[in-house]
């Protein structure tokens, strides 16, 4: 038993054949199943995650949303806003952050687990490692399933009328998804590689207040400066949120959400096999 | 150097030159060879860092080897991992249940990544919640449990899918001497009722001496000995005895330690200081021959101490040094020190 960090980095060298490439075959889907029904009931436990997960949203909504609905008095805001009704347009916004803070957290779960030997354990089971981060991705991806219903009924109640209707509401559900599920496999990522959870924290907030401040979330880009534009254009972040302002202000308009869709499927493949590999790749 | 057998029908875990070394150039295992044999409790005894679980994580698939090769029940673990898995129940040292989950929830994980079917589970789980005895609880959370509990929901995870061999790291690491006895009468049983093959580690020597029938004692990645601990005892030498002769009678005295001399299971009579100290063979039926003895020629022993050599004894003659606490990394002191908070609470 010599260090368990030589062990990892020398599972990490260990790309060659053999082990490595025996323990890849291709994940059952009861793996990965079983990899997110425990997630999902470590959350449903956990009540204060839960309630929490309504009240985060509430305040946004209460008191950012209300804060700047005085935007929306002058013309020229609420031209650029798109809606009359800035909580209309910051609603999308709240629910991608929202995911977007699940997502991004994902990762957590794998530190603790490699703590508490938990990781080990399920290394040790005759599964697929990548069954582990793809239940894990789509467990934060039902999540964020979750939390986008209870941000949506609050709005609702505070007034915002979402303009794509049922069917519309469910590809924004679809939308955040796949958002979520892809993040999470950025930050699953890094976690199979940091081992400790401060510095896998550090490297996720470099990564989500840049991302969030430079996104169309809860500005519109066309009231940003240019270059702040050209940022906001490539963030990923406003490739979720387009779509969804575009069905929640303008409902079905198809030239508005088909390229973040596309863009959410690229995204969602990438992090599957990148995640995958990362696991397969390094252990404990 | 360990000898090497040829494998028969009774041997489970065969491993033949089995060796890792990390980058870095770090050689956690050198080349060990051991047999297992079926249905024996087999120790590996061995302070941190001697290789323990390296080989350990190695058998279970978890680690490459460097070189040399292994087979579990048949199943080579480099060309066949899946298979190996499936033969073998794994309860690491690090009380790896989950806490937000209830005891049944931890089993039906770990049956459902070990493809059970529904009722297949729903089966095994009430079995091994009998078998260790945490049926009223099960359907409570496990952070209301006992360490003691909770290890033996581990063990019980690890015997969901039936495995003929069980893996245990340090199974008792941390926990209270009852806890302690309760979970080695487990293991006895698991044994004798279950017919497992039980693969221990620990640095306990009492631990080892109570439960295995045979002992590796690694150090350094290097195998020392192999043996049952009754053999290891009695290879040192055998027992101690000191005996007090009253001063009075000094010519008597010198006429007992001639006699003594001359029976077969006296290897050796030194005095050290005001104490002569007798190693032999079979101390304790010797004891009353050593009384007749200074009888007959006159001497009076004033006191008498017989002291059985203890397994660490023997691990101290093979290593050169007691078993000592090893250093790992900060990750692993973390791990540990959560380990530990989790059992004491």
């Amino acid at each position: 038993m010599t260090s368990s960090a030589d062990m990892c980095r020398a599972v990490a060298m260990d790309a060659e054949p053999g082990l490595t490439r025996q323990a890849s075959f291709l994940p059952r889907l009861s793996d990965i199943y079983w990899v997110c029904w425990r997630e999902l009931k470590r959350f449903v436990g956990q009540k204060v995650r839960i309630i929490m997960t309504v009240i985060q949203p509430l305040i946004w909504l209460l008191f950012v949303g209300n804060a700047m609905s005085g935007l929306t008095n002058n013309p020229f805001a609420a031209r650029m806003l798109g809606v009359d009704n800035y909580l209309t347009f910051m609603t999308p916004g709240v629910m991608i952050m929202t995911a977007l803070f699940g997502g991004i957290f994902g990762g957590m779960s794998v530190v603790w687990d490699r703590r508490l030997g938990l990781l080990n354990k399920m290394l040790a089971a005759p599964i697929s490692r990548a069954a582990i981060p793809l239940g894990k991705m789509l467990a934060a991806g039902l999540q964020s399933i979750l939390q986008a219903t209870i941000i949506a009924v609050i709005a609702m109640l505070l007034g915002v009328r979402f303009a794509c209707g049922l069917p519309g509401f469910l590809l924004i559900l679809g939308i955040i998804f796949l958002f979520s599920f892809g993040l999470s496999g950025i930050s699953l990522s890094l976690a199979a590689m940091v081992k400790s959870h401060e510095a896998l924290m550090a490297m996720v907030n470099f990564l989500t207040m840049p991302m969030m401040f430079t996104s169309n979330a809860m500005f519109p880009a066309k009231a940003m400066p240019t270059w702040l534009q050209t940022i906001a254009r490539w963030n990923p972040l406003s490739y979720a949120v387009e779509p969804v302002r575009t069905l929640t202000t303008e409902g079905l308009r198809w030239a508005g959400i088909s390229g973040g869709f596309a863009a959410m499927f690229v995204f969602v493949i990438v992090m599957s096999v990148v995640a995958a590999r990362q696991f397969e790749r390094s252990i404990s | 150097m360990v000898k090497m057998e040829t494998a028969g029908d009774d041997v489970t875990i065969d491993v033949r030159g089995l060796s890792k070394t990390y980058p870095g150039g770090i050689e956690a295992v050198k080349g060990v060879s051991f047999q297992v044999r079926r249905g024996e409790v087999f120790g590996f005894l061995g302070p941190n860092g001697a290789g323990k679980s390296t080989t350990i994580m190695m058998l279970m698939t978890l680690i490459r080897p460097t070189s040399g090769v292994a087979t579990v029940n048949g199943f080579n673990i480099i060309k066949d991992p899946y298979r190996v898995r499936m033969q073998l129940g794994y309860v690491s040292q690090d009380l790896a249940v989950d806490d937000n989950l209830t005891g049944r929830e931890n089993l039906r994980l770990q049956a459902g990544l070990y493809h059970l079917s529904k009722e297949e589970a729903e089966a095994r789980i009430s079995e091994v919640l009998e078998l260790v005895g945490l049926r009223e609880r099960c359907d409570d959370r496990v952070e209301s449990y006992s360490g003691g509990m909770r290890k033996r929901l581990d063990i019980a995870c690890g015997l969901i899918h039936r495995p003929r061999i069980l893996f245990l790291d340090e199974p008792t690491l941390g926990l209270d001497i009852q806890t302690r006895h309760e979970i080695w009468r487990h293991i006895e049983r698991l044994r004798s009722e279950n017919e497992m093959t039980i693969f221990l580690t620990t640095h306990y020597m009492d631990e080892a001496d109570a439960l295995c029938d045979r002992i590796a004692i690694i150090d350094r990645g290097v195998i020392k000995a192999i043996d049952s601990p009754a053999t290891l005892k009695s290879q040192l030498g055998g027992d101690v005895i000191y005996l007090r002769f009253d001063a009075a009678c000094e010519h008597a005295t010198a006429a007992t330690l001639e006699a003594l001399k001359e029976l077969p299971e006296i290897k050796e009579i030194s005095p050290r200081g005001e104490e002569h100290v007798v190693v032999a063979r079979n101390g304790d039926w010797l004891l009353p021959r050593i009384f007749e003895t200074a009888q007959e020629k006159g001497a009076r022993i004033n006191s008498v101490s017989l002291k059985r050599p203890t397994l660490d004894d023997v691990y101290l003659a093979y290593t050169g040094r007691t078993l000592r606490d090893g250093q790992g990394s900060r990750e692993e002191a973390h791990r540990q020190m959560i380990a530990m908070r989790r059992i004491r609470k």
